[in-house]
């Protein structure tokens, strides 16, 4: 099935609107870090323009920002690991064994997802409260785990059943325990879900502003409430914010470049024996 | 097997990270005197900020900054207060006091080593309920009325002293082909369109609440509301999306000749990476009709009563509301906006004047300014203005239909 | 496969873990919401049973917000969805320049919400943004994307679409990389078209991810708030006011008890849906898991 050159030619036509729509406000988020608020609104719109570096300057040293990008990659870290582990066991749970009420507990896990945040807040508030761990890492950590994983076990059971059985069948006779199946055979043949995972679990963390507002405050607070601070009483800084969200996109799209080779095709069974 | 041995590799650093997490939240030491302090993000805190070291020098005392945003602060403080949060002190608006003086150390025993007379009186007023000081003022904050001086002088108009006047000159400056607008409000569900349309009506002398009842349905309510309808006609065309900010950027972006802003709008305007009218801008009392009603908005700051350091509490909040900082906060080189002293020493003195183009402006009408009702419901009482006003606005209610909803959602909140 | 105990260990940690942290909190809130408790006032707490609940039946403002959410997630999802497939199967073709293009699309989803949002309101600005300027330009403008009812809720549907469409493309790009390519090659062999692979093979192996992707987005969407708010804050007049903007409300106002029972109203009406929406296409198909 070898696209032909139309094909080829058609698809990248396709894709200059998509590709403007998605990243021209990027661009402009971009460019507006780099200007004066009043060039921002400037008319005809400033395409080309010297750049000018005070937004930067003046977030780096108004804010402690390093010690929040400090806080917000540490929770988020945590939080794609502990949501990948915890989804990774349960979501293979789910795709292998089968109990009486499966289905109900699966649909139970979909609903600790469907609760507005802003309901929840409140008593996990005074449970963090209760237990000292207001402004502290664990607080934000436990939080963001419960809020990436649902997603994750229902993700990793759509990957895990089209795992072969009989590979892991296979496996298992050769001596290999239910849990090296699964680090050895199913992981690898799921790898592109896993990758889709982490960077959900990881932007969960790393985006979140209600539960980060309320719960921190100074030592754990994240950068989503710095950013918010931005949007003042008179009105929002826009070069600040725009500087600010330049610098926080840099870590997550570190963070798909590294992950993005495993989105692909091409772990085929062989592969993963050899 | 890479990727096993890489997941193998993520659970043991997801260990690691939860073994060192509490080590990292250690809290700040408690050595000396440590002081929290709930506080809006933002310039004010740029402001703060630059200024703790020296306060932390002079008396040993280490301040906690906790900055929230301003559309959350007030909640946050209050679901910290009344569960035994662990704030020292507060950096209020004035309206939250009522609501959170339950939670606020009264202060009364306390003004009397202030020097109070150096205060304009109205911004002691906005830390008192009922009779009882909990909060002193830092930043004072009132409507005022901002006109372009070179489209009034081309015109040959003077300042609008009335609203009549305002109608005129509005109408008169405004000329759509050019994208020149007369004045600029909002008419949006924003907060600020509600806030507007009530300064209309104190004018011609309504009250929002009057004798515990909501009272804005009445002949001069109705002649306010008709005013600001009026006036809207005059405004850039899509004032029902605009915001606090739209209105700072008509004027700062030379489109609207007069605007209604708050004085912690005004400073950017006179920025010139903000503002291509910068030094073209006059400053005057908001309009008057049968009397002259500029809203009063300041930041005040209280002591939590549960606090266990309430002498180094109130030692900070006397130098926040001190002369030395205000003197220093209203020459801070911020071109977004400053603190401004509630203090006549600072407002009056000529370093202040050169840097705030509109100090005269803010000192004259803080001495007439109008409070806004002092109850513990009025954020819930200002909150259904500005959804009736949105709909007023937005063509879902007419003024007196509107003006019924709002009078029946006040009574209905004071439970009447 | 034998429904061998070893189940266990791998559901316990998770389930335990997920259903302490979220399920006593949505308990507690549940709980809250019979009482008629006013932050303000911490010593006047009282038990008012489905007080909280029953002022909604009678409440136009919270009928009309019901219908402005459903209408938004609605169009929401499904413009989302259907984008997000067509971009999947786009870049699921074995295209050498597609390759480096594709992380170029995520972007979207690393820019902090309300960033986003506030660079789309001056995007958006009808006076000075630069939309309505190059339509003015070309004489199609400029519109009054925020000021004008109808198309406020367009304007916040396209903001929310240009965030999320790349967690849509995600998922189901993901989705389609692990069917065996041996399938394809089969079909290809017997002479089915494109069209028929597509709807023989790729549309019924893909049914689980693309009812989580909407599953989940559904969820989000009805629940969106940071967009809405920092666009039109539910206005013009009450065009976009969405359930969440009222429990924001009553929640800021320190209306605990309130603010809970609009929780779980929202809570009870996304479950039902989604269980509506999975019975309708996990039944017919026969559900795999």
């Amino acid at each position: 099935m070898k696209p032909t050159r139309l094909r080829a030619t058609l698809t990248g036509v396709a894709l200059v609107p998509v590709l403007v729509w998605t990243l021209f406000p990027i661009y402009w988020i971009t460019t507006a870090s780099f200007k004066t608020e009043l060039a921002l609104y400037a008319k005809p719109p400033q395409w080309l323009f010297t750049p000018i570096l005070d937004n930067y300057s003046r977030v780096l040293t108004n804010i402690p920002f390093f010690q929040y990008l400090k806080n917000s990659l540490v929770i988020a870290i945590g939080t794609t690991l502990g949501s990948l582990v915890l989804g990774t066991l349960a979501g293979y749970g789910f795709a292998r064994f089968h109990f009486r009420a499966s289905e109900a507990v699966r649909f139970l896990v979909l609903v600790t997802r469907m609760a507005p945040r802003m309901v929840l807040v409140v008593p996990y508030y005074l449970m963090m409260q209760r237990l000292g761990l207001l402004d502290t890492y664990t607080g934000l950590l436990v939080a963001y785990v419960s809020f990436a994983l649902p997603f994750s076990i229902w993700l990793l059971i759509g990957f895990f059943v089209d795992v072969p059985l009989d590979v892991e069948e296979a496996a298992m006779i050769d001596g290999c325990s239910r849990l090296g199946v699964l680090l050895r055979i199913v992981i690898p043949i799921a790898a592109p879900g896993l990758v889709v995972a982490a960077i959900f679990a990881f932007l969960v963390s790393w985006n979140e502003f209600l539960f980060a507002l309320i719960l921190s405050g100074v030592e754990a607070k994240t950068l989503p409430v710095v950013i918010a601070g931005l949007n003042t009483d008179a009105g929002p800084l826009y070069g600040e914010m725009s500087a600010a969200a330049v610098m926080v996109m840099l870590p997550n799209i570190v963070m798909t470049l590294a992950l993005q080779r495993y989105l692909v095709k091409g772990l085929t069974l062989g592969a993963v024996k050899g | 097997m890479r990727i096993s041995r890489s997941f193998a590799g993520v659970a043991a650093a997801l260990l690691v990270v939860l073994a060192i997490a509490p080590a990292a939240d250690a809290p700040a030491s408690a050595q000396g005197k440590t002081i929290t302090l709930s506080m809006l993000a933002g310039y004010k805190e740029d402001v703060l900020r630059a200024n703790l070291p020296e306060f932390e020098k002079k008396t040993g005392i280490k301040i906690v900054v906790d900055a929230a945003p301003f559309g959350d602060l007030y909640k946050k403080q209050l679901l910290s207060l009344s569960t035994g949060g662990r704030y020292d002190v507060l950096f209020m608006d004035e309206p939250w006091i009522p609501p959170l003086s339950e939670f606020l150390l009264p202060l009364n025993e306390r003004m009397k080593t202030l020097d109070t007379a150096d205060f304009i009186p109205t911004t002691v007023a906005s830390g008192a309920f009922q009779g009882t000081q909990y909060a002193v003022p830092v930043d004072p904050n009132v409507q005022l009325l901002v006109y372009r001086k070179d489209l009034f002088e081309q015109k040959g108009l003077k300042p609008p002293a009335t609203w009549d006047e305002l109608l005129a000159d509005a109408r008169a400056l405004h000329d759509p082909a050019k994208q020149q607008y007369g004045i600029a409000v909002t008419a949006s569900s924003d907060i600020q369109t509600a806030l507007y349309m009530l300064l209309a009506m104190w004018s011609y002398g309504a009250e929002l609440v009057d004798g515990g009842k909501g009272s804005l349905n009445s002949a001069a309510g109705k002649k306010g509301g008709e005013v600001f309808l009026e006036l809207l006609k005059y405004t850039p065309p899509n004032v029902k999306s605009y915001n606090f900010a739209d209105v700072n950027k008509a004027v700062q972006l030379g489109q609207a000749a007069i605007a209604i802003q708050w004085a912690s709008g005004a400073k950017p305007m006179e920025d010139k990476t903000r503002s291509s009218v910068a030094g073209k801008l006059g400053y005057t009392q908001v309009p008057k009709a049968v009397r002259q009603t500029p809203m009063r908005g300041v930041w005040t700051v209280g002591i939590a009563k549960n606090s266990a350091n309430q002498d180094a509490a109130w030692q900070f909040a006397t130098w926040l509301s001190g002369r030395e900082f205000g003197q220093a906060a209203v020459t801070f080189p911020s071109a977004t906006s400053a603190i401004h002293s509630p203090r006549f020493s600072v407002l009056k003195d000529p370093v202040t004047k050169a840097a705030l183009p509109y100090a005269d402006a803010l000192l004259a009408s803080l001495q007439i300014t109008k409070e806004r009702p002092r109850l513990r419901e009025y954020a819930d009482i200002q909150e259904n203005l500005r959804v009736t006003a949105g709909k007023l606005t937005a063509g879902e209610l007419t003024l007196e239909a509107a003006l019924k909803e709002i009078d029946a959602g006040t009574n209905r909140i004071l439970g009447k | 496969m034998a429904a061998g105990r070893a189940g266990r260990w791998f559901l316990l940690p998770g389930l335990v873990f997920l259903f302490a942290i979220d399920l006593i909190p949505l308990a507690y809130s549940g709980w809250v919401s019979f009482y008629n408790w006013w932050l303000v006032r911490p010593r006047d707490v009282r038990f008012v049973g489905l007080a909280n609940y029953a002022r909604f039946a009678d409440d136009p403002e919270f009928t009309r917000a019901v219908v402005v959410t459903t209408l938004f997630t609605v169009g929401a999802v499904l413009v989302e969805f259907l984008a997000g497939l067509g971009l999947a199967l786009l870049f699921a073709q074995p295209i050498k320049f597609l390759r480096p293009i594709r992380v170029l699309l995520l972007l979207p989803l690393f820019v902090v919400p309300v960033v986003g949002a506030t660079m789309w309101r001056v995007i958006f600005h009808p006076e000075l943004g630069v939309l309505n300027y190059y339509l003015g330009a070309v004489g199609l403008g400029p519109l009054p994307w925020l000021s004008d009812p109808r198309l406020a809720l367009v304007s916040i549907t396209l903001v929310d679409a240009w965030r999320t469409i790349p967690f849509m493309f995600l998922v189901m790009y993901a989705g389609l990389e692990v069917l065996p390519a041996e399938l394809f090659e089969a079909a290809a062999v017997d002479g089915a078209s494109r069209w028929q692979s597509f709807r023989h093979i790729t549309v019924p192996l893909l049914t689980y991810i693309m009812l989580l992707a909407i599953l989940i987005r559904g969820m989000d969407a009805f629940r969106e708030f940071d967009i809405i708010f920092v666009l039109t804050g539910g206005g013009p007049g009450t065009a976009t006011q969405t359930i969440q903007i009222l429990n924001y409300r009553a929640f800021g106002l320190g209306h605990m008890g309130e603010a809970n029972a609009i929780g779980i109203v929202t809570l009870i009406i996304v479950a039902v849906m989604c269980f509506v929406l999975m019975r309708a296409i996990l039944r017919p198909q026969g559900a795999r898991s």
